[in-house]
Parts: C-alpha cells; structure tokens; sequence
C-alpha cells in the first residue's frame, strides 16, 4: 500500500506530493499510516493528532477527495466507501500521477487556508464560536434544571458534534465564500435555542440568521453526508431558515 | 536570525493544560486576574474530551457525601488522603450542578433528572453520565464558559521547562508549534494542569498526547512526583489500538474466551465471571496470555456473537462502531480481539488539597496531580470529578497567593529560554545519533512487559536497568531533518524525554512497594502490608539521582480495613 502526501513547506498552497510506501497491518487506519511515515522515513511531515479514537476531532483531512478522521479511516476500506459529495474544485481537481487503485491520497481538508502539509489554519471556523457568543449565558443558582427525555433528545444529535470541521471543509458554499460561518457553528447556535433550559433562546437564532450565517446555505447537503459522528447541520439549518 | 528572537510575557498565572481541570482554574481567575493557559492542542482535543462512562456525585435520594467518601477510600485500599477525599465528595453536588447550569446535557431519568448509573466499588448508583460521551459534553461545555469569561489562550504551544528562583517558581518556558520558536513567560503562579502519562506505556487507552509532561517539568525543578508505581489498567482495551472498550460489553453478556476457545473465567471468578471487578479480569486475560492460552499470543476474545445482532445493534452500537472502525472486526460475525492496557495514572505531583506544592506558586491539579485522593486504585467517575472540584479550589488559593506574591524577574526566564533554544538547536543540528522512535517503543514495550499488571523483583530490576540505558541513549538522540514550523518530530522527542524520567520513578516505586495494594499487584509480595507501606512514596529529583522516601497518609474518618467485595 502506498500513501501519496501532499506538501506544503511554507504553507499557503500544496507544491507536491510525496509517496511513502506503508507497511501495513490488519486493523491499520489512516493515522498510523502517517505515524509510520513520521516515525520511520520522513520526520518533517506535519499533521495533527491526539485522541486516535474519533473522539477529539483533531485529524480531519482530505483522503482519497473525501473529508475523514484519518484515525477513524481504515486503509483497507478508502477504496471502497465513497460520500457521493456535491463536487467542488478541490474535491475534484486530481494531482498528476495519482493511481487511485495503488495509492491513497492525503490532502489537508479543504476551505482553509494551508499552514503546512496536512495542518490548516482553523481560526475562521473557530472564531465564529466567540463571534456568535455559542455559550450558556450562565446565571448562578443552587440547582440544576429538569429536562425530560424528550427535550433531551431534540438536542442531542447537535450536541455530539465534535467540531472536527470535517463539514465546514466539504461545503462548496464554504469554498467559494470565506466569510460564511459554516454548517457546525449553525448547528451549535440551533442546539442553544432548542435546549429546554435555555430562556434567551431567540438570540441564538438570530445570530444564525445573520448575514454570514444561515442565508448564505444553498441546502447542498455535503454536510449532512460527510460529518462523522451523524450531526447532520443541514437539518438544523434547515430550521434556522424556517424561523 | 529569528532563531534567536526570544519573546517575553507576562501574566499573573500560567495555566499549563487546556483540559477539565486547566479551563475550570482559569474560569475561577479570569474576572480578577490576568491568567492565561497555554496547550499543546486546541483546548476541545484535550484528553478529558474521551472519557466515557461518567462523574460521580451523591445527587441520589438515600445516598450521602460520607458513603460517596466510604467507597472512595475503600476503593483505594485506604491510600488515598481522607481529608482530601472528603473534600471531593462533600463538593461534588455542587460541581454537577454549575456544569449542569452552564448546559451539559445530562442525561436524564424519566422525572427529568440527572440519570445516574451504577459503577464498579459505589455502593449507590452515583455517576452521572451524558450518554457515553460524558467527557466530550463537560469539556465541551466548560470550554464555553472559558471562551465566555475571556481566558487568554496560548494554543499549540508546547510547554518546555519551568524556572525556579529560589524558593518560588516564576514562569515557564515554551515552544510555539506554529513558529518553532522559545518564548519565555513570566508568572507570579504556575499551574499544571497537563494530564496523565498513559502513553509510558504502549498499550495505552490514552491519548497519543498524554505523555506527562508536566510531571516531568515539575520533577525537573525539584518538586516531588508521589504514588508513582499506582497505574490502573483496564481489561478490556481492543488489541493494537487499545482503545478502551467499555465494561458495557460484558455487561450485556458477553464472553472473554482463550484461544482454546474456553470461557475462562470460571477458574478465576466462579461466581461472577466476566463481571468480577477490574483488576481480577485484568489478572485473569494476563495470566492466560502469558500461560499460551492467547492468540497468537498476544490477546484473547471478547465474543458477543451469541447475543445476536439485534442486541448488538440495539445496545452496544458503539462497540461496534469502535471494533469495526478500529479493528476492521464486525463484533456481530467475529469476536473482538482485546487485552489489559493502561488505562489511567494515580500518581502525580505531590501536592495538597489546595493544589500547592512544596515550591512556592507551583500548583498542581487534575490527573497530574496527586493530592491524593485516588489512593492505589481510582474508582470509575471520579477523576473527573477531581478536575472539576479541585480546579475550582486551586483557582480560590490562587486567588488568596496572588495579593502578596511578589513581581517574578523577568531575567531568569529569559536565561533560562536561551538554554532550551540551545538545547533544541543541538538535536536539530546533529546529522546521525539515536532513532526516538526506537526508544520510545522499547520504553512501552518494557513497562508493559515488566511493569505491568503483574510485577516481580527481577522483572522491575531488568526493567530499571533498560530505561536507565534508554536514557543514557536518548542523551544521543537525533532529530532528523526537518522544518523548524510544526515540527511534531520534535515534539514527539521532548515528550520521550520528559516519559523517560517517568518510567524510571514508576519502576523505582514498584520495585520499592514490597507489598500488594489496590492496583500494584506483586507476584512475590501477594498482601498488602499496612504496618510497612500504609505510606506514599515521594520521588526527588536532587542533581543526578533520584532520592525515594515514603511520608504518612491521612487517615481519620474511616478505619482501615481489608479491601473485600
Ligand atoms: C478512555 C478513557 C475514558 C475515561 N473515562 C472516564 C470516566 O468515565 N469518568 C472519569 O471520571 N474519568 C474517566 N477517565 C479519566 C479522565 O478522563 C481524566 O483523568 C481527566 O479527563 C483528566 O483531565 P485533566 O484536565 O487533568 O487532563 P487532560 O484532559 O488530559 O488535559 C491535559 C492538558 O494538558 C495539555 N498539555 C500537556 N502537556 C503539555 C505541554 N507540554 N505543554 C502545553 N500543554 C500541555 C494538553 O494540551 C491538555 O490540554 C477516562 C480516561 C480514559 C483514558
Ligand atoms: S457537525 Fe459533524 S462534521 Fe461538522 S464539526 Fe460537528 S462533528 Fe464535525
Ligand atoms: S485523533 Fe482524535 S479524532 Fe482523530
């Protein structure tokens, strides 16, 4: 098996690609692939990692054109899965000499701005966190509120998110546009105004609909299809837009 | 040169680590004080974000603070300070719900509750759990409430010394992954907050991150590391990632079968099977494997096929999901390979129940810390708990230190930057020397081989003789070529460094321990001794050795008893 790797020294764009031929075992993802390469023949490869269980949302990136987990994505399974994403340019722009069926390819997630190699710069898709104040606009008191079962489970699925950022790099509005905020803040913002316990929940509404946020979504879905832990943003939005 | 700029700051404390106990220090600070917490990763990818099961807390009608404490010193086979424990159980209500205030989303009971489960050694069901993502919810939440209150944030930057003057500490220096370059940082306290070193070990449940560096900082500069030989391991991790697979999967009737395909349970825990405790499967899965009954000896089989695929699907759709994910293994037509791992580290920084260590301004907290309130043995749901009870009481001390702490001088943490930029510069300029990575595989295959769930002499002498000599070839290490920008290479080298002196003190603290206590378990010293060991161990480093001594444990509340379920 072999890994084809982008690169980006200084950052900014990928000026080539590296080959590394892996060594491979039953059970092997994507991230310990690139452990290998790190480890054993190329210790200038940049990526980022930590929790290797699909859990901290540090290892979003390109693989074979599909936003992944590398931790979450077998070797012996890229070739199989595929999304069916609306395409957009670097989903679909293929690097010269790229034999799909030997190599895997390894890119950095799209729709943000390279660092180096594999790690983007997240700030834009972090910022909108602080931007559209996505807290609890907490008031002391000595008790914790009741909720039932049912009013849990309207925010459920939106408070698994991980932000792993893995929408906001599938999303063809996001690629064209750098000033929209993305599907994963969107779904943060609906998951305040949905939670039974929250009492100002109009204001998270209206940061959605804002003029970065929900409006600019075309319903293209890329999100809904690609999120990694069943978050589905789109529905979300969806709603936002009816309000 | 940019190599050579060297930038200064400037804060009244340092928070070193961005997981639970780091953010809930840096809440309680940051309407008075100017604190600021610096990370190797983004706050969200802290290791607490993976805990799964839940957090205790004596919330239930029938239950009380004292039993919460009763089972917590049990648990820990009476090692753990019982003035600290008190502490963690008499706060915990209060700990659930401010989490609960600012919007973790418990899960819930049908009166709309907070849903509480039952968890190995509680005599009540008291852990409070959002599904299984319990951690993800907490820290998610309590990062909010961080951004909220307006903590500054030093993220991706890799803490690589602290400096002493004397008597206190005042600042730390750093490594801006971003750059590749030393900044230094001075600070009236110094908090840390950096996590458990799971990953001295290679079969680990840990993050790939959590290499105990601040520890090993700590350690550097003269502050005692305690109960360092107490590792828990946990049965069931999935072999070759060892990620950790719940006690959920047992729960629901599966079996753990040897490679002769035997249930064998039944020699070891006749009535309870698959359900004794912990460290009694942990036990059992070893002593299999290592009497050839493994496969390929190596694991055993954690076998759910005969509970159909409707069960499997219905209740234990995330073992599933992790066995197939991670093991390229569908628990529905296969069993699950799995073995014991390292799972959580009891020891740490010495330190009191107000996080203070005996440095002056160095505070510790979290699993980095040993306070201790964990003992020999950490009972599920409470370290998380620590984090967030003790991290508020670290940040109110702070608080009170803070008035009369004097103005740290800038000087001696720009000294001290230039030696660690010239310390990174040699390994970065060597051509040939020592491969890390070969080092640090060896350093986890040893500890796990010969300080692992089952210890003897010569095992942890042969053990201290090989980190020793890893050691001595790490002084030799080589970088490789690489770029000065996200160079987690180097990284990855500074961490080895920093689990090296941490595997020495563990297998110095296990060979000490003659005796069998909570999660120390010695092969030639099966009972646990009170008259020679109801004691801590502290490790000092002073110059080149490290000086072992043992000081006394606070006991007062409950009687000490022998540990039996
Ligand atoms: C798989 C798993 C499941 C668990 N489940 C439970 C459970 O159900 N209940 C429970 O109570 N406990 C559980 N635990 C234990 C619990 O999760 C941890 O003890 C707890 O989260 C530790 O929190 P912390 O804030 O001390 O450290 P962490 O969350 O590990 O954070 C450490 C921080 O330090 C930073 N850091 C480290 N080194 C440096 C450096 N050199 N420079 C800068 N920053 C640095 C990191 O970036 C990180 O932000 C579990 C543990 C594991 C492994
Ligand atoms: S919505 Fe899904 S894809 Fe988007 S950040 Fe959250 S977990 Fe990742
Ligand atoms: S490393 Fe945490 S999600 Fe992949």
């Amino acid at each position: 098996m072999k890994l084809r790797v982008a690169r980006s020294r200084e950052g900014g764009e990928i000026t080539h690609y590296d080959l590394y031929k892996i060594e491979t075992k039953k059970g092997m993802t994507v991230l310990d692939a690139l452990f290998q390469i790190q480890d054993k023949m190329d210790p200038s490869l940049s990526f980022r990692y930590s929790c290797r269980g699909a859990v901290c949302g540090s290892c979003s990136m390109l693989i074979n054109k599909e936003p992944r987990l590398a931790c979450r994505t077998q070797l012996s399974e890229v070739q199989k899965e595929d999304m069916k994403l609306k395409i957009f340019p670097t989903l679909s722009d293929i690097p010269q000499g790229w034999n799909p069926e030997q190599e895997i390819l390894i890119e950095p997630l799209p729709n943000m701005p390279i660092l180096k190699d594999l790690v983007v710069d997240m700030s834009r898709f972090y910022d909108a966190l602080v931007s559209m104040e996505l807290w609890v606009d907490s008031i002391e008191g000595d008790e914790y509120h009741l909720q039932s079962i049912e009013e849990r489970k309207k925010i459920e699925r939106y408070v698994n998110c991980i932000l792993c950022a893995i929408c906001y790099g599938s999303c063809p509005v996001n690629a064209i546009n750098q000033e929209y905020i993305g599907p994963a803040a969107l779904a943060k913002a609906f998951r305040f105004s949905e939670d039974s316990r929250v009492t100002n929940s109009s204001r998270y509404i209206e940061a959605a609909k804002s003029a970065k946020g929900a409006p600019l979504c075309d319903l293209i879905m890329n999100c809904v299809k690609s999120c990694p832990k069943g978050v589905g943003p789109g529905g979300a939005i969806r709603q936002i837009k009816s309000r | 040169m940019r190599w050579l700029k060297i930038t200064l700051h400037e804060h009244d404390v340092l928070v070193v680590g961005s997981g639970l106990a780091g953010l809930r220090v840096a809440i309680q600070l940051a309407k008075d004080f100017d604190v600021a917490i610096l990370t190797k990763v983004h706050p969200l990818r802290s290791h607490s974000v993976a805990a799964q099961g839940g957090i205790n807390a004596s919330l239930g009608t029938g239950d009380s603070w004292e039993q919460h404490a009763f089972d917590t010193v049990k648990g820990s086979d009476y090692l753990a300070d019982q003035d600290v424990v008190e502490i963690l159980a008499k706060e915990a209500p209060r700990a659930i719900i401010e989490n609960e205030r600012w919007g973790t989303a418990f899960s819930r009971t049908e009166d709309g509750k907070i849903a509480q489960r039952p968890f190995g050694g509680a005599m009540f069901p008291r852990t409070c759990y959002a599904a299984d993502r319990t951690g993800h919810n907490l820290l998610h939440t309590t990062f909010e409430q961080a951004l909220r209150v307006g903590v500054k944030f030093y993220n991706e930057w890799f803490v690589t010394s602290l400096v002493r003057d004397g008597d206190h500490v005042c600042g730390l220096t750093a490594f801006d992954i971003s750059t590749g370059d030393v900044h230094s940082f001075a600070g009236k306290a110094v908090v840390i907050a950096t996590g458990g070193f799971g990953r001295v070990y290679s079969h680990s449940t840990n993050a790939v991150i959590n290499t105990g560096d601040g520890c090993a900082l700590a350690f550097r500069i003269g502050a005692p590391l305690k109960d360092m030989e107490f590792i828990q391991f946990h049965p069931t991790t999935l072999f070759g990632s060892s990620i950790l697979m719940s006690e959920g999967a047992r729960g629901e009737g599966g079996y753990l079968v040897n490679a002769l395909g035997e249930r064998f349970m039944d020699k070891y825990a006749p009535e309870k099977m698959e359900l004794a405790p912990r460290d009694i499967v942990a036990r059992a899965i070893k002593t299999e494997i290592n009497e050839g009954r493994g496969i390929d000896d190596q694991y055993i089989h954690l076998d759910l096929r005969h509970l159909g695929k409707d069960k499997i699907l219905e209740r234990l759709p995330g073992i599933r999901e992790i066995s197939i994910y991670f093991a390229g293994v569908d628990p529905i037509d296969e069993p699950i390979p799995i073995r014991p791992g390292q799972h959580y580290s009891m020891g740490g920084i010495h330190c009191d129940k107000n996080g203070m260590t005996p440095i002056e301004g160095l505070y510790a907290v979290g699993e980095a810390a040993c306070m201790s309130v964990h003992g020999a043995n950490r009972l599920g749901g409470n370290s998380l708990l620590e984090t967030l009870v003790f991290g508020r009481i670290v940040g109110q001390r702070i608080a009170e230190y803070l008035p009369n702490a004097q103005r740290p001088s800038s000087t001696c943490v720009e000294d001290e930057a230039f030696k660690i930029r010239h310390k990174l510069q040699e390994w970065l300029l060597k051509d040939k020397g020592e491969n890390p990575s070969e080092i640090r595989e060896v350093m986890g295959e040893t500890m796990d081989r010969l300080v692992g769930v089952f210890r003897k002499e010569s095992d942890l002498k042969a053990a201290l003789t090989m980190i020793r000599e890893l050691k001595e070839r790490f002084k030799n290490v080589f970088a490789g070529h690489s770029d000065k920008r996200f160079n987690y290479s180097l990284i990855r080298i500074l961490e080895l460094e920093n689990m090296l002196d941490l595997a020495e003190s563990i297998a110095m603290g296990a060979l000490m321990r003659r005796e069998s206590r909570g999660a120390h378990w010695r092969l030639d010293y099966p009972e646990r001794d009170d008259e020679n060991f109801l004691k801590h161990s502290l490790f000092t480093k002073v110059e080149d050795y490290v000086k072992t001594e043992i000081i006394p444990v606070n006991l007062g509340m409950f009687d000490v008893k022998e540990r039996t379920y």
